[in-house]
């Protein structure tokens, strides 16, 4: 068990293109960190430095204490679980499990006593003479997982291990990742771009964008208090709506409305006041949303918008709204424009919603939950 | 629709793939199945072709062949010809794969080594006879680089003598044959995915041992396929033999093909000509069901 912290870690690749800039972190003794970002982001590559696998062009990186930097992947005592499980096919599952020691020249009794604790831990006893191609994607994950746990390194490193799995087994496997961890206390480091993983998992989320970290925090910190208009769009499903507007006294204007914003808001932000009769970008989340026709969003004020489809999900539905605002992109290249031009802001309506396809709706709006950026920096204010 | 005519758009339904085939039936029962079952004929008879009206030899052809000590010389030539070049073309192709496939070698220089290593298979038997003869010439460019080197005192005569010959016509195919090899195998170290080396690097492999554990176990199957078909080809290698040495000298490079040949256009004894070529055929034919039998277990 051990610390990794990574200072001033710079990877540039030899036509100049800068994959990972000045990157600091530091990942506790037996935490679980995320790091999560969009593709490209640079964090499959900060993943594979760590490893080893990948040189560092600058910077330093220690882990449990000792400089790393120079070091082959073996004697870093790390643990590597690959997206595609790397298993070798023509190896059995305890083969598969216990080649770490083999290469090591551990005598066969011991290999055999240790791959049988872990199979016990992962629940794989029976299928320990299986070849890989006979397993399930869920069991192949498992034996990739008892490749890492035979060597009780110092640290995991897992690159998207849950990315090859349906939907279901994903949320499963999750659940189980997430306790093992617990259970073996052993830091961990964990890429994903899926941001539901990185809320669901992590004891921290480290946010990266085209190689520059954005912000490390807890899930819900990142969620309620994201430092820059990036991170707010990023985290959260659907994403947050952001808006361009001007702020005039105590009102807020976008196009034909003007929200009221309330002394709160201004005593949370001090530097809000700054930015009176200027442009600025305001965010809501669309579970801040609300339609004005249920009892859940009688209290708020509300601003015209047109209805232009559903996903009905059964406990919740998906609404996609046309209002009268410029929309501004958070910067998330994955990021998908909602059917083109048609709508422009998405909510989270219960059940019980009756609005339907083409109507003109009034939707209520949270507004103590309102986020605010600088337009220019897309930093939060 | 009457009982009648359903079964009858029954049967054209259940001829007509026959049908579709028949073209290629047609040929090959012509110009494979004919020859062999004819060859097969001749070895049981007498003067077959050389007389009208040949009579029944029974196994006197086979009993005749088995007893010349020459013919089981030739097997034994052709035996090691055949294994000596399918180990080394194994060997050479994995080891030039290897090199071509690594990426601590320049891409430029990789890519004029995978030009220069395939250029043996550009040439014909005929070109790699007279390459070879030329090289291998008393007076040729070996001798003369191997005596400026002092591995060798004098001069050898490579092709015309007994002691070399059968070596040098066997340095020969493997020369010409092991690009095969380095192309198959080079496609299968592209098919294994990187993650598989990453991992044995983090788990502490050394080289041999991802070759070992990983490399060769990944190119089994291709190892395998080539090496049966590289066997069954071998066996019937005629006319790099014929042209550098002719079997000579003394028997010393006879190899089976050579042997039927000279039995059947030197000596005229078409009869035992056709018994050593059933012979061939068989061996051919165990290896080629082997070789089936190991495509189907796949």
């Amino acid at each position: 068990m051990a610390e990794v912290i990574l200072e001033n870690i710079c990877k540039t690749y030899g036509n100049n293109f800068r994959a990972i800039d000045q990157l600091n972190l530091s990942v506790e003794d037996g935490e679980f960190l995320i790091l999560v970002g969009p593709s490209g982001c640079g964090k499959s590559t900060a993943l594979r430095m760590i490893a080893g696998l990948e040189d560092i062009t600058s910077g330093s990186l220690r882990i449990g204490g000792v400089d790393v930097v120079d070091m082959p992947p073996k004697d870093r005592d790390i643990a590597m679980v690959f997206q595609s499980y790397a298993l070798y096919p023509h190896m059995t599952v305890s083969e598969n499990i216990a080649f770490s020691m083999r290469l090591a020249g551990k005598p066969k009794a011991e290999r055999k006593k240790r791959v049988d604790e872990i199979a016990k831990i992962l629940q794989l006893t029976s299928l320990l003479d299986s070849k890989p191609a006979n397993l399930s994607g869920g069991q192949r994950q498992r034996v990739a997982m008892g490749r890492a746990m035979v060597r009780e390194p110092a640290a995991f490193l897992m690159d998207e291990p849950l990315s090859n799995l349906d939907a279901k087994l994903r949320v499963q496997m999750r659940a189980e990742i997430t306790s093992l961890q617990k259970q073996l206390g052993v830091t961990t480091i964990y890429v994903t771009h899926d941001q539901t993983e990185a809320m669901t998992m992590g004891d921290r989320v480290a946010v990266l964008k085209g190689g520059v970290l954005q912000q490390v925090d807890t899930p819900k910190r990142l969620y309620e208090s994201p430092v820059n208009a990036f991170v707010a769009g990023f985290i959260g499903s659907p994403s947050m709506n952001l808006f361009e507007g001007t702020l005039k006294g105590d009102e807020l204007i976008a196009g034909s409305f003007a929200i009221r914003l309330q002394d709160a808001a201004f005593v949370r932000r001090p530097g809000l006041r700054s930015y009176a009769g200027r442009k600025i970008v305001f965010g809501i989340r669309p579970e801040h949303l609300y339609d004005s026709g249920l009892e859940s969003g009688r209290k708020y004020q509300t601003l015209p918008a047109k209805v232009t489809s559903i996903e009905e999900l059964g406990s919740e539905h998906i609404v996609h709204l046309k209002i009268d605002a410029v929309r501004v992109d958070s910067g998330d290249p994955d990021a998908v424009q909602d059917f083109g031009m048609a709508s422009n802001a998405v909510a989270k309506f219960e059940p019980e919603s009756a609005v339907h396809s083409g109507s003109e709706i009034r939707l209520a709006l949270d507004d103590s939950k309102l986020h605010f950026f600088d337009p220019e920096t897309h930093l939060a204010i | 629709m009457t009982r009648q005519k359903r079964s009858r758009s029954r049967l054209k339904r259940a001829v007509a793939p026959y049908l579709y085939l028949s073209p290629s039936l047609v040929i090959i029962g012509l110009l494979m199945l004919l020859p062999m079952v004819t060859v097969i004929g001749y070895s049981f008879q007498n003067s077959a072709v050389l007389r009208r009206d040949p009579s029944f030899a029974g196994l006197k052809h086979y009993q005749a062949i088995f007893a010349d000590p020459v013919f089981w010389a030739s097997l034994g030539h052709t035996l090691y010809f055949t294994c000596m070049s399918v180990v080394f073309h194994m060997t050479i192709g994995m080891i030039f794969a290897l090199m071509l496939n690594s990426d601590r070698i320049n891409p430029i220089l990789r890519n004029i080594l995978r030009v220069l290593y395939i250029l043996p298979w550009l040439f014909t038997a005929v070109i790699i006879a007279v390459i070879w003869r030329l090289l291998l010439e008393p007076n040729g460019v070996v001798n003369s680089v191997l005596i400026q080197l002092g591995i060798i005192g004098s001069k050898i005569e490579w092709f015309s003598s007994p002691e070399t010959a059968l070596h040098a016509v066997t340095f020969a195919n493997i020369w010409a044959g092991y690009p095969l090899f380095m192309v198959s195998l080079l496609a299968g170290l592209q098919g294994i995915p990187k993650d598989f080396y990453e991992a044995a690097d983090i788990d502490g492999a050394k080289a041999y041992q991802k070759l070992i554990f990983i490399t060769i176990p990944q190119l089994m199957p291709i190892i395998i396929s080539i090496s049966l078909l590289d066997f069954i080809w071998t066996m019937q290698v005629f006319p790099l033999i014929w042209i550098t040495t002719g079997g000579g000298p003394i028997y010393s490079t006879e190899v089976l093909s050579t042997y039927t040949y000279k039995l059947a256009f030197s000596s005229y004894n078409l009869s035992q000509a056709s018994a050593s070529a059933v012979v061939i055929l068989l061996i051919s034919l165990g290896l080629t069901l082997f070789y089936i039998r190991y495509q189907k277990a796949r």
